[in-house]
């Protein structure tokens, strides 16, 4: 399993890193939105994509509708994890296409248990 | 006078509760750097901050949250936040970052303690003290202790100045 | 920073002596990340802290604590939630003429599982059935907090999907608080297993997770029976997931719905039997039981 970390923070891109090799993922790395789509652009094709709301040059909201315009990636798993915490910023989230949303902060066993419910890693992965 | 006071009520009324403030930095400070420690809140050193991360809230409500901290504390916060040894050299960069990722998820909690909608900002990392904008009036100051460093998370509420006009003509 | 793998297997050793739950290398980082504050109370490394486990009776006792006694999560295993939907619900819905449906979640910490249950429920009954769920712990602080019905950010991360937390929850100053639709549904209360228990209606389900590891043989029998005393002839005890396998005695036959084991009371002797014989001459699915 391949994940792309979507944040403009190199320490949470670390944070989000780590726990994901405990979960048997590897990880690539970018900035903001738009470093993400060039990503993908160019054939990067990860299983999930952990997406940080607010990003310079472009968000993770338009990174999220951006990638569901287009029918090749629609396999790819979204997933926010932002400090975005209001009820409607998670109505709009989902509506424009992420599949999870993980409210900052938070534990490795919160990760594990989203990608649990998402089917990317096997039941009860973590105690 | 009174019409001004009113307009403060109501902007202390409108604004984020101290209570809710410490318990959500408090759980973003334990989640990430609980190692060292719980964040003992209470604790008003009148210390001087080496450094000050802010973000700003605006929309159906204005303001900013700001996190001061000492150099040795910020390296401490960045070091824990990052895994690294204190052996490890860190760069200002590192610094910055951690901070403004702290900055960040307190800010945004913040955000999500008052009525919308609202627009948070990117954090912004300054040197020093943190200025806030004359128009803006503090509601919510949490003096802390964290792995034996003094520390601060503010909460200013109230538009930011629309200009800087008394900045530049006072350095002339 | 990180255990070495000896250290590693000391603990993971430790927990699985007192508790029958398993920590696997490949789970280290997360034996980490619970070990660390209490290594950093004691203010010595992980590696040190681990090394003056090895000889202290009462830190081995706070470690299998840290490493068990687990902040709860919603829909915690998935898969009996899963079961309650598509294998029992179906089956209850063929015979409760009453329309009404009763689970008990007998240690149910702070919550997470009485609302995930109601949330199931909400999900998979029809709109003119209704639900209760009894929601019982030994410690009042628990019962209290599931009254109160109210999660920190933190705790709302755990395992809970994002299209229920918007669906179910409202926002309460720092926290989240659950709906009053499913509020109604849920009944607290303190219940210590080990004793007798107060009056309880009949349920159709009794959630007992992740409680009989910590009681020995002899109480685990007792606990089994006084809650047996409180299902319906074919009803449902669905048991934690390192718990499936224990022997229960022959007051109950095992089931298998999907991926979950479940437990159903064996009424005689001869039950017991004709109950074997018709689980392996029919379709082993839930919804074809109903003697």
């Amino acid at each position: 399993m391949h994940a792309l970390i979507i944040d403009d923070s190199r320490a949470m891109r670390l944070i989000l890193r780590r726990i994901l090799a405990g979960l048997g993922f590897g990880a690539t790395e970018a900035a903001n939105g738009r470093e993400a789509l060039d990503l993908l652009e160019v054939g990067l094709h990860p299983d999930l994509c952990l997406v940080d709301w607010n990003m310079p040059v472009m968000d993770g909201y338009d990174f999220v509708s951006e990638v569901r315009k287009v029918r090749e990636w629609r396999d790819i798993t979204l997933m926010m994890v932002t400090t975005e915490s209001e009820h409607a910023q998670i109505v709009k989230a989902l509506a424009a296409g992420a599949h999870e949303y993980v409210i900052k902060p938070f534990t490795a066993e919160a990760i594990a248990d989203k990608l649990e419910l998402l089917g990317l890693v096997q039941d009860g992965a973590l105690a | 006078m009174i019409l001004a006071m009113n307009g403060e009520q109501a902007l202390v009324a409108a604004s984020p509760k101290p209570t809710d403030v410490r318990k959500l930095t408090q759980e973003v400070w334990g989640t990430f750097l609980g190692e060292h420690g719980p964040l003992e809140v209470g604790t008003d050193l009148g210390f001087a901050p080496d450094w000050s991360a802010s973000v700003s809230v605006k929309g159906e409500w204005n303001g900013v949250v700001a996190l001061e901290m000492t150099t040795s504390g910020a390296q401490r916060l960045t070091r824990s936040m990052l895994g690294l040894e204190t052996s490890e050299e860190l760069v200002d960069g590192d610094l910055v970052d951690a901070i403004g990722e702290m900055v960040n998820m307190i800010g945004g909690n913040v955000k999500g303690l008052v009525r919308g909608p609202c627009r948070l900002s990117l954090p912004l990392v300054a040197a020093g003290r943190f200025a806030h904008g004359s128009g803006q009036r503090e509601v919510v100051r949490l003096g802390c202790t964290w792995a034996a460093e003094p520390l601060a998370i503010t909460v200013h509420a109230g538009r930011p100045a629309k200009s800087l006009t008394t900045r530049p003509l006072e350095a002339r | 920073m990180s255990l070495s793998s000896l250290a590693l297997a000391y603990v993971s050793d430790l927990v699985r002596r007192e508790t029958a739950m398993l920590y696997p290398p490949e789970k280290g980082y997360l034996v980490e990340s619970r070990l660390q504050p209490l290594a950093a109370e004691a203010g010595l490394s992980l590696e040190a802290y681990v090394g003056r486990v090895r000889r202290d009776a009462g830190e081995q006792a706070r470690v299998v604590d840290a490493l068990t006694i687990n902040e709860t999560s919603w829909f915690r295993d998935n898969t009996p939630f899963r079961a309650l939907a598509t294998g029992i619900v179906p089956g209850l819905l063929e015979h409760r003429a009453e329309r009404h449906v009763r689970v008990w979640s007998a240690a149910c910490s702070s919550g997470q599982e009485p609302y995930s249950i109601a949330m199931t429920l909400k999900e998979h009954l029809p709109h003119d059935w209704t639900a209760e769920i009894w929601a019982s712990d030994v410690s009042p602080t628990m019962v209290a907090r599931v009254a109160e019905a109210r999660y920190g950010q933190v705790e709302m991360n755990r395992g809970l999907p994002a299209t229920s937390l918007v669906k179910y929850f409202t926002r309460a100053g720092s926290d989240w608080e659950v709906v009053p639709e499913l509020r109604e549904m849920v009944r607290p209360q303190v219940v210590n297993l080990v004793r007798e228990l107060p009056p309880l209606p009949t349920f159709d389900v009794v959630m007992l997770r992740n409680v009989l590891i910590y009681f020995d043989l002899e109480v685990r029998r007792q606990v089994l029976h006084r809650v047996r005393a409180t299902l319906a002839p074919d009803g449902y005890l669905v048991l934690g997931s390192s718990e499936t396998a224990m022997d229960l005695g022959p007051e109950w036959v095992r089931e298998t719905c999907g991926r979950l084991q479940l437990h159903r009371p064996a009424c005689t002797t001869s039950d017991l039997l004709s109950a074997k014989q018709s689980a392996a001459a029919h379709d082993p699915t839930l919804t074809a039981t109903g003697s």
